[in-house]
């Protein structure tokens, strides 16, 4: 009996085996399709296409083979363009179940206008039609696919189309809010949103709403304004990470500047104070410090448009926020000039803190210029027009411009110097220790301007004076000891030489 | 034991003991032969070894403060250069007198060569000397890495990785050498062994031996000389000279130590300690080895990733070993000097030889480079100049043996030089231009040869 159970299971297991092992049979059509030649006599699908094929699980070989089957995949060159695509299993899975993307990537149906390709624009079709975007974008990852907003049926072979009801049917390109309440359908609804990105916010219309732009579209009514879709793209919607995405922080200056430094699109627009919004900003921004420390040299720290403006709430900084937005960053710099007497002043002419002294978009390498007497200066500039009766505020910059200026010197030329003497063989070590305190002191002494107080600066200057001081000893010191050396050699050399001229005169002798 | 001794004193209280007066007559004999060549050549074997006392002099110094080790090695070099009072002086010194160590065994190789002293009886030393030689450059390998920085590392790394084309056990000599498949803190252990117990070892040894052949046989006379040539007196004539010289080499170390103390800066001549080595960090842009072994630096870049159905490497190495082997066995190879005739064709072997070592050595330092450095253009910017300084001094050289010496075979000298024109002027390819020019130079020796009857090619004056 035992036996016989055995013999069973062992039956069982192997025909388990059997169905486990059964190698996937490529459907004729499919097969065909594989095996197809090009007109120039070569296979039309490329060895890395064929990889790619086997590589797949039997499942999508399976959907491949139904839709070539069902006569929607007719030709080598749409199954090659599919099978380019290489996505991941779950993606391909996607695309391979939506019969809009299977039936508009297929050159022989679809008019140029209407055909997903990889390169829409040579073939003069919009450039919303780029298949590696539609494939690339967030939604379909997240099972959005072209359904989702343009309406019908994916599953259905049958060629129909049924629009979205939120879709306007016609003047839809005059009034554009409607696709900032499409989008927000799902975007202002925590509860759907939550299902796919917990951490996405939905408060983006809420923002959006009271925002210029939002009020220029959603109010006015202005075609120019922008709508969501000429921040984020319309079938290339990435996550703001990607660095292919137009909200990426790297692409964030472009796309404000593909409006904003546009004149056209600009014209007749206006500021909260009734002025022409400028078109400059762009330029003046990629010369600018900030522009130039985050597109030139990749710094995490420097700010792109939407740190001082915002994101879906992006307004001018106004008159009051510009140290708040600037004091985000600097923000040592920012409360040294909320205690000093220029807050007050400044309050006063209504002048925009920060800005007043360092600009707005084309913000340039403060300069200790700025604190002198010449064409560069501010202090005594603005001083003889609205301070004229403080003279000692004109000594106390004099003040400020001569220790700085002083710490500043000795910095380049000790460190010169400590660079000659390294190359002599002296130990440097001690020097550039001191080189760091003074460095240290001058970055300090240049912040503490912002206080215009001179207790302080003569606090945060004096441990800079005080390296000065040692600095100039211990280049003494090291210039001493090379002398030293050098004085050693000598005398080694003199002794040397005395014992050669020794040993000469001995050999005369012996040899006379 | 024989008791009996001559005088009295000390010298006769050892004398009683020890029998010294054999050598001390010995010693009193002695002579150095004269000849019609400079006698300043047979001092640099003196000078040789002064620097190698150099070099264990301040190699004994450093050892009291270096600490072989991941995490000791490169401190404590920074230690005893910047803080130990006059550890900078020992390790400059050290540094240059290896330099010169190599600078005088090289010339002092290169003058027995032309001089033709390896013939018999003196095969022996030429190939004690010849492994000295070889040993000598396993110390500079070897003490390059010790410091444990950035350069070093890297440099070490290239030049180990080499072993690797050697023909089946490449791979586990590169194991052996490395102590494991990288270039790690192991390395760093054996090369430290290597370089201060090993080689000294074997150094000291084969250097007795050296100079032993040297006592026993005498200084090579002349080519040619019958007889015992009459010549100065060992002592106190050559040995006071002897030291005269070394105090000069010695001021000039001193010199050069402080005035210069971490190398002149050229390639494979520098030894500021810079970072530390990071086995993480990219690797170091333009890393050379030290300049004795820039030539086959250069030579391997000039080979093809694979030539004649072998790795590029591997047949540079054949290459390289076959010189090198020919080197080694030329008191056998020179029959005429073997009968005490001249033998100008290995003069002019090894004057071709330093020209064929100078053009790879100047190409390896980039001179007349255009910038960018990688770029086609400066490369042949490169060939170009480094070949007229090259034509520039084979054209000295020729002059010099032609007027001076008297020769009149330039047959090999020739032929580096065209070999040289074709690559740096003409453009053909390093190994294209060699091969001519060997071709060429095979074809003009068999004329030449048989023109003389197959019986000798014309002789120069001197050897």
């Amino acid at each position: 009996m035992r036996i016989l159970i055995l013999c069973q299971l062992v039956g069982l297991l192997a025909a388990a085996n059997a169905a486990d092992e059964k190698p996937f049979v490529i459907p004729p059509k499919l097969a065909g399709l594989l095996a197809a030649q090009g007109k120039d006599g070569k296979p039309a699908i490329t060895p890395e296409q064929r990889a790619y094929f086997d590589g797949l699980n039997d499942h999508l070989k399976e959907l491949l083979g139904k839709a070539a089957e069902a006569e929607i995949i007719t030709r080598a060159d749409h199954l090659a363009t599919i099978l380019t695509l290489g996505l991941r299993p779950q993606k391909m899975e996607l695309v391979l179940q939506d019969n809009c993307v299977l039936c508009h990537t297929d050159p022989e149906v679809q008019k140029p206008e209407t055909l997903f390709s990889f390169s829409p624009a040579p073939s003069g079709a919009s450039a919303h039609l780029n298949l590696r975007d539609l494939v690339d974008d967030v939604h379909l990852r997240r099972g959005l696919s072209c359904a989702g907003c343009h309406g019908g049926d994916p599953a259905n072979d049958k060629i129909e189309h049924s629009f979205v009801k939120e879709w306007p049917g016609i003047g839809r390109d005059k009034d554009r809010g409607w696709v900032v309440s499409f989008c927000t359908r799902c975007h202002a609804d925590p509860d759907f949103m939550n299902r796919f990105n917990p951490s996405l916010p939905t408060d983006q219309l809420a923002k959006f709403k009271d925002s210029p732009h939002g009020k220029l579209l959603l109010e006015t009514k202005n075609p120019r304004a922008p709508d969501c879709l000429n921040c984020h793209g319309v079938h290339g919607i990435r996550n703001a990470k990607n660095p292919l995405s137009k909200v990426n922080r790297k692409r964030v200056p472009e796309t404000c500047g593909a409006c904003h430094a546009n004149p056209t699109i600009m014209a007749g627009l206006t500021l909260p104070d009734g002025s022409p919004i400028p078109t400059n900003q762009l330029a003046e921004y990629r010369a600018s410090v900030h522009g130039r420390a985050w597109l030139e040299r990749g710094d995490l720290g420097a700010p792109a448009c939407n740190n001082c403006h915002g994101n879906h709430a992006a307004m001018p900084v106004g008159l009051s926020s510009v140290s708040q937005s600037c004091g985000l960053c600097h923000a040592g710099n920012a409360s040294l000039f909320d205690g000093s007497k220029h807050k007050q002043a400044f309050e006063e002419h209504k002048w925009p803190q920060c800005g007043q002294c360092h600009g707005h978009h084309g913000i340039a390498k403060a300069s200790d210029a700025l604190l002198a007497a010449g064409p560069e200066a501010l202090c005594t500039k603005c001083h003889q027009q609205y301070a004229k009766d403080h003279p000692e505020c004109s000594a106390t910059a004099a003040y400020f411009y001569a220790s700085i200026t002083n710490m500043d010197r000795a910095w380049h030329h000790f460190g010169d110097t400590a660079e000659l003497l390294a190359t002599k063989g002296l130990d440097v070590d001690p020097i550039h220790d001191k080189l760091n305190e003074l460095a240290d002191s001058l970055k300090q002494t240049r912040s503490h301007i912002h206080a215009f107080s001179k207790n302080g600066f003569e606090r945060v200057a004096a441990p800079g004076e005080k390296a000065v001081q040692s600095i100039s000893l211990l280049v003494e010191a090291a210039q001493k000891e090379y002398r030293l050396r050098q004085m050693g050699l000598v005398a080694s050399i003199a002794l040397i030489g005395l014992v050669m001229l020794t040993l000469y005169l001995k050999l005369r002798s012996l040899e006379r | 034991m024989n008791n009996s001794g001559h005088g009295h004193g000390w010298r006769g209280w050892i004398d009683r003991r020890y029998q010294i007066t054999p050598l001390i007559e010995f010693l009193r004999h002695k002579e150095v032969p004269r000849g019609p060549h400079s006698m300043v050549w047979y001092y640099l074997g003196g000078t040789t070894m002064f620097f190698f006392v150099v070099q264990i002099a301040t190699g004994v110094l450093l050892l009291m403060y270096y600490q072989p080790g991941e995490a000791t090695a490169y401190e404590s070099i920074r230690y005893l250069t910047i803080k130990v009072p006059f550890g900078w002086l020992m390790r400059s010194v050290h540094c240059w007198s290896a330099h010169l160590m190599i600078i005088s065994l090289v010339t002092h190789m290169f003058s027995t060569m032309m001089l033709k002293a390896y013939r018999p009886p003196r095969e022996l030393t030429w190939v004690t000397g010849y492994i000295l030689f070889a040993l000598t450059l396993g110390f500079g390998f070897s003490g390059y890495l010790l410091p444990w920085n950035k350069l070093a590392f890297f440099a070490t790394s290239v030049g180990t990785d080499l072993v690797k084309s050697v023909p089946l056990a490449g791979n586990w000599l590169l194991q052996v050498l490395r102590g494991g498949p990288d270039v790690t803190a192991n390395t760093l252990y054996r090369f430290f062994a290597l370089h201060v117990v090993i080689l000294p070892l074997a150094f000291v040894a084969l250097i007795g031996v050296h100079l032993l052949f040297v006592q026993r046989q005498g200084m090579a006379p002349p080519l040619g000389a019958k007889g015992a040539p009459r010549g100065i007196k060992f002592f106190p004539s050559f040995a006071l000279r002897d030291l005269l010289l070394w105090l000069a080499c010695f001021m000039v170390l001193l010199v050069l130590a402080v005035f210069i103390p971490y190398g002149p800066g050229i390639p494979g001549m520098d030894w500021e300690l810079g970072e530390k080595a990071d086995a993480l960090a990219p690797a170091f842009p333009g890393i050379k080895p030290e300049w004795y072994f820039l030539w086959e630096y250069q030579l391997l870049k000039e080979f093809p990733p694979h030539v004649l159905g072998m790795e590029g490497p591997q047949l540079c190495l054949l290459v390289v070993s076959l010189l090198l082997g020919i080197w080694a066995i030329i008191p056998w190879l020179d029959r005429r000097a073997q009968r005490e005739q001249p033998s100008p064709g290995f003069s002019d072997f090894g004057w071709g030889a330093i020209l064929f070592l100078t053009f790879l050595t100047l190409k390896a330092w980039d001179i007349g480079a255009t910038k960018p450095a990688s770029a086609a253009a400066s490369l042949q910017a490169i060939s170009w100049t480094c070949a007229w300084w090259t034509l520039g001094a084979g054209a000295a050289i020729i002059a010099i043996r032609f007027l001076v010496h008297g020769h009149r075979l330039f047959l090999l000298t020739g032929a580096a030089l065209l070999h040289v024109v074709l690559h740096g002027f003409l453009g053909l390819s390093y190994l294209a231009a060699g091969l001519l020019a060997a071709v060429l130079a095979a074809i003009s020796l068999t004329v030449i040869t048989f023109r003389n009857g197959g019986a000798r090619v014309k002789q120069g004056g001197s050897p």
